[in-house]
């Protein structure tokens, strides 16, 4: 799936990759291809300002931390992320629905009710 | 005999690039650019512990975060909302030594018998209401670039729109700090005036770098973030 595709969705799933706990900006990129099944295509550098602005609008908190002789910088959910990412998620399947509802209706196109 | 060219590190190589290309506050960028080398040194890892040479590991990891060129316009964006946000702050910070500058030439001012002093003591105090408007401007950009920016697009002439801010409130603070050094010179209350010429000649100093920084990071090309301003 090409990039673009992604365009206007990075939050939703940046947000959502975080949901579960706090990663570091790699650990982030993994886990966007895994749970898309490899499907969606992100350049591995487009996703550091994306983090950068959210945590600048406060839903994202981040800070170093030390494993062995490397330090990472992890990013974790803030209670902002949290509701924000709630709302993504019902605004996402309102569209899906929508979408869905006029790709395969349920009564056959020209049928008269 | 043949000369040997020493391979150079891909990521090395490439930090530097992105490092160069970038212009912001320093702390922002040197965490941005340390975070790329630690993300390209984990892609590093995961090749060559699937076998792969460090080199054609550490080309494969350059190539997949995206060129340079590709990058720096969208982290451009970034660091120069930093940028304005931080002269913004800096704007910001100097309300107190306007208010302080504001209270001296007061106080000076009430037993003033030049003339040529009670001009420079008008002079300061319109100056200093010139930055107090800059500070409000610093104050809704703060706003606007941070917890508002969820719900409101962040305007893209705003940076620049703080660098000119900044750049009138370190001008009037600059020559406020004139005005109140002859003001000191003439004037029977030096003390106190030649103190808030200080605190105007501070005020400037902190803003001045910052907002020229500003100018600079919001001449640059930018284009708009993935998802930024869509809510």
């Amino acid at each position: 799936m090409r990039q673009d595709a992604v365009r206007g969705h990075l939050d939703g799933l940046l947000l959502a990759v975080l949901e579960p706990g706090p990663l570091h900006g790699y650990a982030i990129i993994t886990a966007v291809q895994q749970r898309s099944g490899g499907a969606l295509e992100l350049r591995t550098g487009t996703i550091y300002p994306a983090l950068n602005r959210l945590e600048r609008i406060g839903l994202l908190r981040s800070s170093w931390q030390s494993a062995g002789e490397r330090r990472r910088r992890c990013y974790e959910l803030t209670e902002a992320g949290r509701r924000t990412l709630a709302s993504e998620r019902t605004a996402w399947q309102e569209f899906t629905t929508a979408i869905g509802s006029v790709l395969n209706p349920v009564t056959p196109p020209g049928v008269a009710t | 005999m043949s000369a040997v060219t020493p391979q150079t590190d891909p990521i090395e190589d490439y930090v530097s690039s992105l490092a160069a290309a970038l212009h912001g506050p320093a702390r922002t960028k040197a965490r941005m650019v340390a975070e790329v080398r630690e993300d390209l040194t984990d892609a590093v890892s995961e090749r060559t512990r699937a076998g792969l040479t460090y080199q054609r590991a550490a080309d494969q990891a350059v190539r997949e975060f995206g060129t340079a060129d590709e990058l720096v316009v969208s982290w451009q964006r970034e660091l120069t909302i930093a940028q304005a946000r931080h002269t913004a702050r800096a704007v910001a910070l100097t309300v107190p030594f306007v208010i302080a500058c504001w209270y001296l030439v007061r106080q000076a001012g009430h037993d003033q018998t030049w003339e040529l002093p009670r001009t420079a003591q008008l002079l300061a105090v319109h100056l200093a209401g010139v930055s107090a408007a800059a500070a409000l401007l610093a104050a809704v950009a703060l706003a606007a670039t941070g917890t508002l920016a969820r719900w409101l697009p962040t305007p893209d002439r705003l940076p620049l729109t703080v660098a000119w801010g900044g750049t009138v409130a370190s001008v009037s603070m600059a020559v406020a700090t004139l005005a109140l050094a002859i003001a000191a010179a003439l004037g029977t209350d030096w003390l106190l005036l030649a103190f808030a010429g200080a605190l105007a000649a501070t005020s400037h100093a902190l803003v001045a770098g910052s907002a020229r920084s500003c100018r600079r990071c919001a001449r640059l090309p930018v284009i708009e973030a993935p998802g930024a301003g869509e809510r």
